[in-house]
Parts: C-alpha cells; sequence; structure tokens
C-alpha cells in the first residue's frame, strides 16, 4: 500500500463535508426546511405522489453486439430475465460516423465491426433487431446516442412500428440524440456542425409532440458529460444549459407549444458514479431545477413538462479493470444511490465494463441488482425516503447554488453550442481529469483492487466478451442484397428528396421515413448530409 | 529536462469508437514530462505508418478499443516502413490481449497503471537517461 496523504473531507465535486449535520446547516445555505411532497411542483421529492409503491423504475439496459440477430437474441434474453425496455446498442464504427460497411474507413479495421454493438445500415436489419419483440408493449429505445445518426434511427424504429400497424398514439419509448456523447466525449467521429444537429433535434422534438405523445425524443445526457470529467454541479448546469438551447429554437420556430416540447426534452438521463450522498443530492435538486427554469424562464407552469423524469446509467468510469468482480458492488452501490434520488428507469454498468461490452453474464448481473433492490429490500414502500436529511438538503443547496453559476458561465460563453464549438468545456472537463488524477496519484483517492488492496485470488478470472466474428462479412452480404433487391429509382427519388429538405426548413422526419422505407442505407444518408451541412470541426486536438 | 526536447512520440487511437479520457491523459503527462507529443487521432494503418515517417518519431503510443488484429496491422504498416520502432499501448485490453500483444513485440499497459509508470516506459524506450532524483 503505497504511502498517502491524509485524505481530505470533501465529495468528489470538491464541496466540503462536515464531520456531522444539523437542521442550521439547511437553513444556513438557504435551503427551504420543508421539502415538499413528491408528485408536486418543485418535485424535490419526486417526480410522482406514490414512486415505487405505483410503479418500480424501469430495469433498462444497453444491449446488443454482432449481427442483428445477435442483438434479437440478447435483447430477447434480457427481457425474458426481467428486463422492463431494451436500449438497441449499434456498431460504432458505423453507426456514429454514418458510414455503411464498406466505407474505407470502416474496412481498414473491419475486425472491429460488430464489436460494440451489430451492424444496422437499413430498416430490414431493424427488422430484424425488432423480430419477435413486442414494442406496441415494451419500452423501446432505438439507439440513435449520436446526434447525427438520431433522425435514421427514429425513423427506421417508427417505420417498423408503422408496418406492424402499431397506433403512434400508443407507441412508447424514447429517443437520444445527445451532444455530450460526440462533441464533448467522443469527439473524433465525422459528423455534422453542431448547428444542423440543433436543427434534427428540434425537428425530432416537434416531430414527437405532433404525433408520438408518448415518446421522450431527446433525452439529454448529462452522463456523456461527466464521463468525459464534468462535476456534479458542472454536469447539471450544463445539462440545463443543453436543455435551453432546444427550448429557445422551439420557440422561435414557434410550431408547437412549448409546454408540449418541454414535456419531451423533460426526459434527461444522469451519471451516478461512487460519491453516493453528493449523487443522491444531484438527483433531487435537479427536479427542483428544472421546475425552477422552465417557470422563470419560460412561463411554462404546466405539471408535465415541469415534471423531470430521470434515467441513471452507473458510471463506466468507476468500473475497474482490476478484480472485475468487486464492480457489482460499486454497480449495487450506485444503484442504490440512483433509487434513493428517485430515478424513473436504470442501467447498471457491467462487471466487466473495463474489459470489453458486457457479457451476457454481466449483463444478466446487471439486471439481477436491481431486481434484488426492488424485490428484497423494501426501498420501493416509501417515496423519497432520505427527504428531510440535513447532509442531503444541504448538499442540494450547494449543488444548486453552484450548478446555476456555471450555467450562467456557459450563458456567458455564448450558449452551450458555442462552449462545444470553442473547446471550453472540452477544457473544462480535461482540467478536471487530470486533477482527479493528480488526487489520485497524490493518494488523497483510492480506489480498491488499483490503488489499494490489489490482491487478487478469484479463480475465475474475466476475460472479456469477445461477441461474433463475422459481423463484417455478413453484414457486406447484406449491403450487396439490398442494392440488388431494392427499387433503385425509388431510392434515389427518397434520398433526392431528404436533400431538398435538409437544404430548406421542412422537418426532416417524415423525409428521413420515406428514405428508409424505400431502402436508403445508413451510408447513403450520411452522404447526403455531408454533401449539405459539411464536418464539424473539433476545436481540440485529436 | 532538456535531453527530452528532441524525442517525439505519435499517439493515436486504433479504433473508430471514442471514448478517450485515456489518451487525453496520457498526452498531458508525456507533455509535462517534457516529451513532444503529435496526435494523430483516429487513424488507418496507412495513415499512421505515414504520420510515424512524417513526423520522424521515436516512439508510437496506441489507444487500443477494439481488436488486437487491427493493432497488428498498424504495426506491420509502421514496421514495414520503420523497422523497429518501439510502440506502446493501452485502453480497455483485456488480459488475454495483452499477452498476445506483447508477445507481438508491443509494451502494453492496461487500466489502472500510474502515469508515472507510463513517463517511464516512454524514456526507457526513447533511451532517455532516467531523471535524478531531484527533479522527479
Amino acid at each position: 500500500m503505497a504511502e498517502r496523504n491524509e485524505r481530505p473531507f470533501k465529495t468528489v465535486s470538491g464541496i466540503p463535508l462536515k464531520p456531522v449535520y444539523h437542521a442550521r446547516d439547511v437553513v444556513d445555505a438557504g435551503a427551504d426546511e420543508s421539502v415538499g411532497e413528491p408528485g408536486k411542483p418543485p418535485y424535490q421529492r419526486g417526480a410522482y405522489p406514490g414512486m415505487y409503491r405505483d410503479k418500480p423504475w424501469r430495469i433498462f439496459q444497453l444491449s446488443g453486439f454482432g449481427n442483428p440477430a445477435d442483438e434479437n437474441e440478447r435483447i430477447k434474453f434480457l427481457l425474458a430475465e426481467g428486463e422492463h425496455g431494451f436500449i438497441m446498442e449499434h456498431d460504432r464504427n458505423t453507426a456514429d460516423h454514418l458510414y455503411d460497411v464498406d466505407n474505407p474507413n470502416v474496412v481498414a479495421r473491419h475486425e472491429d465491426v460488430g464489436l460494440t454493438g451489430a451492424v444496422i445500415m437499413s430498416v430490414r436489419d431493424y427488422e430484424t433487431v425488432l423480430d419477435g419483440i413486442p414494442i406496441e408493449s415494451t419500452y423501446g429505445h432505438p439507439g440513435g446516442g449520436v446526434v447525427q445518426h438520431a433522425p435514421f434511427a427514429l425513423s427506421c424504429y417508427w417505420t417498423v412500428a408503422q408496418r406492424r400497424g402499431i397506433d403512434f398514439q400508443r407507441l412508447a419509448g424514447t429517443g437520444q440524440s445527445d451532444f455530450f456523447l460526440t462533441y464533448l466525449g467522443c469527439v473524433t467521429k465525422q459528423q455534422v456542425p453542431t448547428r444542423a444537429g440543433l436543427r434534427f433535434n428540434s425537428d425530432i422534438i416537434e416531430f414527437c409532440a405532433e404525433h408520438l405523445p408518448r415518446w421522450v425524443p431527446v433525452s439529454i445526457a448529462g452522463y456523456n458529460g461527466a464521463d468525459t470529467g464534468l462535476n456534479a454541479w458542472e454536469e447539471l448546469g450544463a445539462l440545463f444549459a443543453n436543455a435551453v438551447e432546444y427550448l429557445d429554437d422551439i420557440k422561435r420556430r414557434g410550431n408547437v407549444p412549448l409546454e408540449v416540447a418541454a414535456a419531451g426534452v423533460g426526459g434527461v438521463s444522469f451519471r451516478i458514479s461512487m460519491d453516493f450522498f453528493e449523487e443522491i443530492a444531484k438527483l433531487r435538486i435537479a427536479r427542483k431545477m428544472w421546475c425552477d427554469l422552465l417557470r422563470s424562464r419560460y412561463g411554462v407552469t404546466d405539471d408535465k413538462a415541469t415534471r423531470l423524469r430521470i434515467h441513471v446509467v452507473t458510471a463506466g468510469s468507476s468500473m475497474t479493470y482490476q478484480q472485475p468482480l468487486n464492480n457489482i458492488v460499486r454497480g449495487t452501490v450506485m444503484a442504490l444511490a440512483s433509487v434513493l434520488g428517485g430515478v424513473q428507469s436504470l442501467g447498471v454498468s457491467g462487471y466487466d465494463e473495463a474489459l470489453s461490452i458486457p457479457s451476457e453474464h454481466a449483463h444478466q448481473m446487471s439486471l439481477r441488482i436491481q431486481q434484488i433492490l426492488q424485490h428484497e429490500t423494501n426501498l420501493t414502500a416509501v417515496a423519497d425516503p432520505l427527504g428531510g436529511s440535513y447532509l442531503l438538503e444541504h448538499l442540494g443547496k450547494e449543488l444548486e447554488e453552484r450548478a446555476w453559476s456555471f450555467f450562467d458561465e456557459i450563458e456567458a460563453n455564448g450558449g452551450f453550442l458555442a462552449s462545444l464549438d470553442s473547446g471550453w468545456l472540452h477544457q473544462r472537463a480535461y482540467n478536471n481529469q487530470s486533477e482527479w488524477f493528480r488526487e489520485l496519484e497524490q493518494g488523497e483517492r483510492a480506489i480498491v483492487g488499483v490503488t489499494d488492496f490489489d490482491g487478487d485470488i478469484n479463480p475465475n478470472p474475466v476475460d472479456g466478451f469477445v461477441g461474433t466474428s463475422d459481423a463484417y462479412e455478413r453484414a457486406t452480404e447484406r449491403l450487396a442484397a439490398l442494392r440488388r433487391d431494392r427499387d433503385e429509382a425509388a431510392t434515389g427519388s427518397a434520398l433526392r428528396q431528404l436533400e431538398k429538405v435538409c437544404r430548406g426548413d421542412d422537418n426532416v422526419i417524415p423525409a428521413m421515413m420515406s428514405a428508409v422505407a424505400a431502402d436508403a442505407t445508413l451510408g447513403e444518408i450520411g452522404h447526403v448530409y455531408r454533401e449539405v451541412f459539411g464536418d464539424w470541426k473539433t476545436p481540440i486536438p485529436v | 529536462m532538456a535531453e527530452l526536447v528532441s524525442k517525439r512520440i505519435l499517439l493515436a487511437k486504433t479504433a473508430l469508437d471514442g471514448h478517450w479520457r485515456g489518451l487525453n491523459l496520457v498526452a498531458i503527462a508525456l507533455r509535462e514530462a517534457g516529451f513532444e507529443v503529435i496526435l494523430a487521432g483516429m487513424a488507418t494503418d496507412k495513415a499512421i505508418a505515414q504520420a510515424v515517417i512524417d513526423e520522424d518519431v521515436d516512439l508510437l503510443g496506441l489507444n487500443v478499443g477494439g481488436r488486437v488484429e487491427v493493432v497488428e496491422r498498424i504495426v506491420d504498416a509502421v514496421w514495414a516502413s520503420y523497422p523497429g520502432l518501439p510502440v506502446f499501448a493501452g485502453g480497455a485490453i483485456p488480459p488475454w490481449a495483452c499477452r498476445r500483444l506483447e508477445a507481438y513485440g508491443i509494451e502494453v499497459y492496461p487500466p489502472g497503471t500510474a502515469l508515472p509508470a507510463i513517463v517511464d516506459a516512454a524514456k526507457r524506450l526513447t533511451h532517455v537517461a532516467a531523471a535524478p532524483a531531484e527533479q522527479t
């Protein structure tokens, strides 16, 4: 065990911690002594009155790899094991950049194809992934975490629903289209500029406001900001700065009522990491901040709009490569914090997260952790069991003040998208990462199995999930078959129409649905974007 | 630190996937140690091999986010034009893949490696004498 500096008493984000908290800490910090009721504005104590008595949180895991049929099999396995909804994972080599599998950048590393998700290049591939899955009654997330991928992903999913005769009024699910993911976190992508991305997201928000009342159109993922380095209050501030970019744009466009759009935008996701109480406080105060923001900035007071609904993914970066079974414990601790914070849905990272995408067993454990919490602990019996805790209310107030201050800083820098274009937000996140590592190396923080306690006698080493080896070959065959079988004239015409819409102001979704219905491919749609919008210029050296 | 100024390291990503906290931290640590670090981002085998020549580097660092076959192809392309260039790698590399890459002649630093250990490896691989104790 390395020699250590004294560990300072502060949260991982840097809020000082006293040895004990009293009522005066809450009052002095300006927090309201009466924290209100669950299900009533400002919702600090929960989005709904009965919380988990009425409806347990949705067990909702990211899943998929290899071929569309492999992904279909994994989703069915998880649903059979008790998952309540599913999140489709895409092959990042193709999906994120909108490349078909024959793009030279993909061919150059073709062994990687299918490693991180299924290769899905057309609506036919969507039909394979969703085969036998009752999407009319199962909450779905078609993937499309990446902004420029979302119109394609959603249009494919909705086209499958349409072909099955499912009423859009009843179809429930979520999009994502998250700027944090590829404009802050994984910036090494060929992708459209942020303004084009904003237009796509506004198009999706409006399309859902008009046609899909049970669909969360875009789910801002503070997760991806936090896992890139933003601390708890920066995650909050940046998430709301992102939300106002959407709502300001929707207001300017004036096509749908703002409160309807706001109800859609108010389905968000956060990261929960290992700082237990700070993270619980973050989720509780996030709901109040959203309610306050809608009232003060837009005059929106509608209950449905001001009620923030939260999905949580436990921090992948908290999972260690060393002694991976310890990650089951970490997953449990982070899941518990999420539940005490009042999440509506939850995904727990696999214990093999630092090695690979989840194996079937790691996935099953992510479900079992949540099932044990739902069925063995009585956690679901009482709403907001920690409401009124002096520490939590104090931390909530601290986070709220710091988060609004960070929000103002982003606004002063021209807003959320401008802070991405300039690299300002990246610099903040990287500085935090460096600082966090410095604290780790100086012994101010510890990670079990990494900095301390590194002996491991586990007789069953975890070696990482390898997946399938034929994803590239099978995808190449599917692409050839699609191009051979489809009505080429119809595809060409639909793609020309899509290009025309992209160059104008009309909503892109109807043209996208026509294009995918005519068997246009992911890469062909990407080609249209690249012609019309060009590429985002990454503001930092990569 | 003066003797390090001429030592150049190219850092590249092998995969099109993108979380890259690690690469960034390693780049900062190597720069702070006095190396000149060139970031090639995500690039193909041919582009990385070309960059190694164009930038006249002393060491190649690879952030691995995918399969070992892709890493080996990149290293083959590099060694075809610059035989014997030292290569080290980090990233989400399972233990069995670490062993395979090491057998291929690549030094591997899996997640959890302390940054000073990576800096020391860079010094050793570029034949920089260890810094005097008072400077560390």
